[in-house]
């Protein structure tokens, strides 16, 4: 959002929040420093109060606009988790933010911002894996070792003197066990010792910041107690990519609308008597959002590949897939009766070999043609943050003729100068893909899926699927926040003039609208397709707010990703790539990292992966970056990596390196260097 | 010349000799050395043809080691090896089929009659089509809990305080509390130890089946168990065997052998799972659970019981068959059920011990890999437990309901009304000459049937009363079923209502199938 705040030079102003903020860090020292911070705090609290309520009232509703908390969304924070509650500096009066701070971060410099785009003079970046120094492989080989005999002797004689603990793991009474130990050895000797890593439970909004519920162990994670405590943290792990997760703003609204007047559910299946006017309408607004001439709508994502993939293909087709493409994309694939062949992660050369060899033998055994080859690949892949080669495959299908498919989950929405995804990315005409798949769950804040394609495919698949005949339809509650998100990244052509005059309430959206006026914008969406009664406020219904989002969630994903490579650390994926893979390698950093930074004055939450998610070696920290976050949220993880990864020893990247004050100086130059 | 190579090598050779004799004492240091020396020296015996075949041997052993479990067909021996020519030619050559046909007609009318409702649906929704408002017979809305004003309650205080989405999977802080509170809830209605929530009804049962079933484990299963477990028995690998449809002598005559052919192979004891539905989707037949449950015991088998219809419909307040039959619900290992159907919400869950929970947390691929369900269908999911467990009368009202519209129907001419008198789900056929409903033998033209039901439900919508066939994958499901038209019974309708719609649907059958003669 641009504002006159944009013209001034990119530096804190008023002086007394940075005192505010060095106090709230002495405030867990000393008792009288503490009182002192916390008078300090209420003081400043008001103002922010004070000034947010006077520059926002003339311009929004009642629910929206709220800057720093409502009572539910907020905990009574503790003094010290300040900077996660209230921005670091306070909005001006002519600021105005809609959002509410913890939920989507209050940013209005326009240097933070960044446009997500192929650049065709540069070749399409070959996925590229640095390699650590061999002590880190070989300790990290060792670990694992330690870890299997360790855990075998304990199994040994754990069966032997704690009969109690292994009795679920062998038969007993008739029964065969349900798991075996030797299939569960990872759960319970590797997963078990950090389990206090996973399934964190949760409250509140899976925004820019999230709560977690604060829980111990004292039988080494047999079991978790909940204290009862809560814990605001930033959240880099949510696929929130566009900040949609909300529990205030227009969404919100509309959604609230919806549930009064349809209720939760449409008790049905699609096919049997489950079809609202909100799916005809939703699946009309996703094909034109995603360019393509027809779409259909599942109430999972992950039963979207799995329900509709059968559907495609059968008996005498093949199916080939890239080998770390989802599991939905597999389950899908054995539900259906076809072959199926796997080709190196993202290697167009092994592509290519692949289909002139299939081709060439055709079937097996009978050597018949195969009727036909459906390649499945994914826009952006959720563990690597490797983004597909789509133009190199647009040129193979020319050539070879088969079907694509493309898995767009974490790409749409969140790539793209209109956050179209992957097409959109690398200027390509959405069309010249076959199927085009991808979820609600990330970039819109709601969940299901939808399946894209010419309008035979899809009436075809609408019958075929199974998920039409068998499967809930889509809630109410979810098309709505799915029709709402989309249609303000879209943004709404004003169906009369009597709308117009609402655009001039917000000082800030109508810049923009003028701004990029000019700029050609793909399919915007004709009020018509939104159900009469959504009424998104102007900059929703403008598409300036998703605008900002987008630009936002392109600077701050390239921000991370450079940052962290100049802090030295070794990062997999694409630079526009929302999600930011951290090699860590050894499996006992993994657990140590998380809780290294959980455990912080302000608390980060990260998701590590490991084995058997990723290869053995490459164990990993997974940031998924959002347009929520502040330019200061993204330099406090920095921070936090460079405080973290310095005591881990993580920092074996090659190549230039900046000290972390200088990354975070120069971050506007940063992204903008590659 | 010669004589001074000779010097200069000289000390190259002794080094040689004293690195060789090191070697061997070295070799000779290492324990079990010895053993390794002897059988060399005896397999050679002074003929260097055997050491030869041994090293071969040895070759052989670590190439086989080396080679890849998965072997292309490259090397198989039905590979036909081209030039680049060729392969360029056969690729220039090679049309593939379109990726979808167009639909036939009768494909196109089937899509097409499907009804949209326009605003809430309910037991009396507005068809976007004709704008006309009509009795809902055929929406799943057994407690009559759509629309219900304290659910709404809930899902919009709960969409204040967490937004729609979860926007992760549950693994990765999309375990919000208000899915362990629902979990909670489940358990503590069905009197378990623990349940785990799944985002999609359909979704659970197929991935439950194989988190449990693995390749080498015996299923025995209800030949016509729904779709969604015939998926998941497939993608399983588990060794299948099939009993008669909801006949429990089948099934015990199954067991028998099953054990009797373990018995023969002495194989190692694995993992036994029986399957069947609790009220079948297919046809809206009943299993007797209590002697279900008895031989599960006697056999020592798990069951895995899918209650998407029967929970939140049967029994006193919707627990389900357990409550029917008063049968302790920890007796059934993995009990399957549907959020979406019986508490009007979406998503389903799987209860049972802890250890069957906890199993699926890390194994049911569904639960892993998919985005937790939004907040407020959760809270939906919990207040709709409540409302069950307050009005105990809702369910007594969708008996009478079920009775009425069963009494309607079983006097409609033409007609064959299918499954047990109690099912919420009341299916009809069309009765042919034969009255056999064997359903192996196609004694019937099953599009032309299709045809027949479609027109009375066409005509039964004209004249107010939402009907639906109840659709099926033809051609995929294991078991082509009789087409059939599906009520589904609500407690949100009165029982003159119910009565008034029932008539209508008699009138429309009578109608359609006169017009045919």
């Amino acid at each position: 959002m641009p504002s006159p705040m944009a013209l001034n030079p990119p530096s804190r102003s008023p002086s007394i929040f940075k005192k505010k903020k060095s106090l709230s860090q002495l405030s867990s020292m000393a008792t009288a420093a503490s009182y002192l911070s916390a008078v300090h705090q209420a003081d400043t609290r008001a103002r922010s109060h004070d000034n947010s309520s006077v520059s926002s009232t003339p311009a929004l509703s009642l629910s929206s606009s709220v800057t720093a908390s409502s009572e539910d969304t907020i905990l009574n924070e503790d003094d010290e988790n300040n900077c996660l509650a209230y921005p670091f500096t306070p909005p001006t009066s002519e600021q105005v933010f809609t959002t509410v701070h913890t939920e989507f971060g209050h940013c209005a410099n326009e240097a933070y911002r960044c446009v997500s785009k192929h650049d065709y003079s540069k070749p399409v970046q070959e996925h590229s894996i640095e390699e650590p120094p061999y002590y880190i492989l070989l300790t990290t080989y060792i670990s694992y070792l330690i870890l299997l005999c360790f855990g075998h002797m304990r199994d040994f004689f754990g069966k032997r003197f704690t009969k109690s603990y292994f009795t679920h793991l062998m038969p007993h009474d008739g029964y065969a066990p349900l798991n075996s130990d030797f299939d569960s050895f990872y759960t319970r000797r590797l997963k078990r010792r950090m389990d206090d890593c996973f399934s964190q439970p949760v409250t509140g909004v899976a925004g820019r910041t999230i709560v977690i519920l604060d829980r111990y162990s004292t039988d080494n994670n047999h079991t978790q107690i909940f204290t009862g405590g809560k814990t605001r943290a930033l959240n880099i792990s949510s696929y929130n990519y566009l900040g949609f997760a909300q529990a205030r703003g227009g969404c919100a609204d509309a959604v609230e609308e919806s549930i009064r007047r349809y209720g939760v559910s449409t008790c049905g299946t699609r096919l049997e008597s489950g079809s609202s006017e909100l799916h005809t309408s939703a699946e009309a607004l996703v094909a034109r959002f995603v360019g393509m001439e027809d779409a259909l709508i599942s109430s999972m994502g992950f039963a979207t590949n799995s329900t509709f993939i059968p559907a495609l293909v059968g008996k005498g087709s093949l199916v080939i897939s890239d080998e770390l493409n989802h599991a939905s994309i597999r389950v899908g694939v054995r539900h259906s009766d076809a072959q199926v062949r796997m080709f190196k992660h993202n290697d167009m050369l092994s592509l290519e070999s692949l289909l002139r060899e299939v081709i060439s033998q055709g079937q097996p055994k009978t050597h018949r043609p195969w009727k036909k080859i459906l390649v499945i690949v994914e826009g952006l892949y959720s563990m690597e943050g490797t983004l597909v080669n789509l133009p190199r495959i647009v040129e193979l299908k020319q050539k070879y003729k088969f079907f694509l498919f493309v898995d767009e989950a974490h790409s749409i929405g969140a790539l793209g100068p209109h956050g179209r995804g992957v097409t959109d990315y690398f200027n390509i005409p959405p069309r010249s893909i076959d199927v085009l798949m991808g979820t609600f769950t990330k970039s819109f804040g709601a969940a299901g899926g939808y399946i894209a394609g010419p309008k035979i495919l899809i009436d075809a698949l609408r019958l075929h699927g199974h998920s039409g005949l068998y499967a809930e339809a889509m809630t109410p509650p979810v098309l709505t926040q799915v029709v709402s998100s989309m249609a303000s990244i879209m943004g709404v052509v004003p169906s009369s003039q009597s709308t117009k005059s609402a655009l001039t309430l917000s000082p800030a959206s109508s810049i923009v609208t003028l701004k990029d006026g000019a700029e050609e914008l793909p399919g915007m969406a004709p009020s018509s397709m939104l159900p009469t009664w959504m009424n998104l406020h102007p900059a929703l219904a403008d598409g300036s707010e998703a605008r900002m989002r987008i630009r936002r969630l392109a600077f701050n994903s390239r921000y991370l990703h450079q940052g962290l490579k100049k802090l030295g650390f070794i990062t997999y994926g694409h630079p526009f790539s929302p999600i930011v893979p951290l090699l860590i390698f050894n499996p006992g950093k993994m657990s140590m990292f998380s809780r290294m930074m959980r455990s912080r004055s302000t608390p980060i939450v990260v998701v590590v992966v490991a084995y058997p998610a990723t290869p053995l070696v490459t164990s990993r920290v997974r940031f998924c970056v959002s347009a929520s976050h502040t330019k200061e949220d993204i330099d406090m993880v920095l921070r936090a990596c460079d405080e973290v990864g310095g005591i881990l020893d993580l920092k074996h990247g090659v190549g230039e390196r900046w000290g972390i004050d200088e990354v975070c100086k120069r971050a506007v130059e940063l992204v903008h260097s590659v | 010349m010669d004589s001074s190579t000779s010097v200069a090598l000289e000390p190259v050779l002794s080094f040689l000799a004293f690195s060789l004799s090191k070697l061997e004492s070295g070799f000779y240091r290492i324990p079990g050395s010895a053993v390794v020396a002897r059988y060399v020296k005896s397999s050679h015996q002074n003929d260097p043809g055997r050491t030869i075949l041994e090293l071969i041997l040895v070759i052989f052993a670590i190439r086989t080691l080396l080679q890849s479990r998965t072997r292309t067909d490259r090397s198989g021996k039905h590979f036909i090896k081209f030039s680049e020519k060729e392969i360029d030619e056969l690729v220039d050559e090679w049309v593939p089929e379109p990726l979808a046909q167009p639909l036939t007609e009768w494909e196109q009318r089937d899509l097409s009659s499907v009804p949209v409702i326009s605003g809430p649906n309910g037991p009396k929704p507005k068809l976007l089509a004709t704008g006309k408002i009509v009795t809902n017979l055929a929406s799943f809305n057994f407690a009559g809990l759509a629309g219900n004003e304290k659910v709404k309650e809930r899902a919009l205080e709960t969409l204040q305080k967490y937004g729609l989405g979860s926007c992760g999977p549950p693994g990765f802080y999309g375990t919000i509390d208000v899915h362990l509170d629902l979990e909670h809830d489940i358990a503590e209605f069905l009197g378990t130890e623990a349940s785990i929530l799944y985002s999609q009804g359909f979704s659970t049962i197929s991935s439950v089946i194989p988190a449990f079933c693995k390749r080498g484990d015996i299923i025995v299963a209800d030949r016509s168990v729904n779709f969604a477990i015939q998926k998941g028995i497939l993608i399983s690998r588990s060794t299948v065997r099939w009993f008669d449809h909801n006949d429990l002598k089948s099934l015990e005559d199954t067991l028998i052998s099953v054990e009797k052919e373990r018995k023969k192979r002495k194989g190692p004891l694995t993992r036994r799972f029986i399957i069947t539905e609790g009220i079948f989707e297919r046809d809206g037949e009943m299993v007797d659970l209590p002697k279900l449950v008895e031989l599960k015991l006697k056999y020592k088998y798990r069951l895995i019981l899918d209650e998407s219809i029967s929970f939140g419909t049967m029994g006193r307040t919707g627990r389900g068959l357990t409550e029917l039959y008063n049968v302790p619900a920890e007796q059934i290992d993995m009990l399957v059920g549907s959020v979406a159907n019986g508490l009007c919400s979406a998503g389903g869950f799987c209860a049972g011990s802890s250890i069957v929970v906890d199993h699926q947390r890390i194994n049911g691929t569904s639960f892993v890999f998919s985005a937790s369900m939004p907040a407020l269908l959760a809270t939906s999911g919990s207040e709709a437990i409540i409302f069950l467990r307050n009005n105990p009368s809702v369910l007594l009202n969708l008996q009478d309901n079920i009775r009425a519209i069963r009494a309607v129907l079983e006097k409609t001419e033409g007609i064959t009304l299918l499954g047990h008198r109690a099912s919420p789900i009341i299916h009809f056929c069309l009765r042919t000459q034969q009255q056999s409903l064997a359903v192996t033998q196609l004694t019937y033209d099953y599009e032309a049937e299709e045809r027949i039901l479609q027109d009375i439900v066409d005509d039964s919508i004209a004249n107010g009363v939402l009907l639906t066939r109840a659709k099926h994958l033809r051609g995929q499901e294991m078991v082509e079923s009789r087409p059939t038209i599906r009520i589904a019974a609500t407690a949100a309708l009165s029982r003159k209502e119910v009565e008034k719609a029932a008539g209508v649907v008699k009138a429309s059958v009578t109608r359609i199938l006169s017009k045919r003669r």
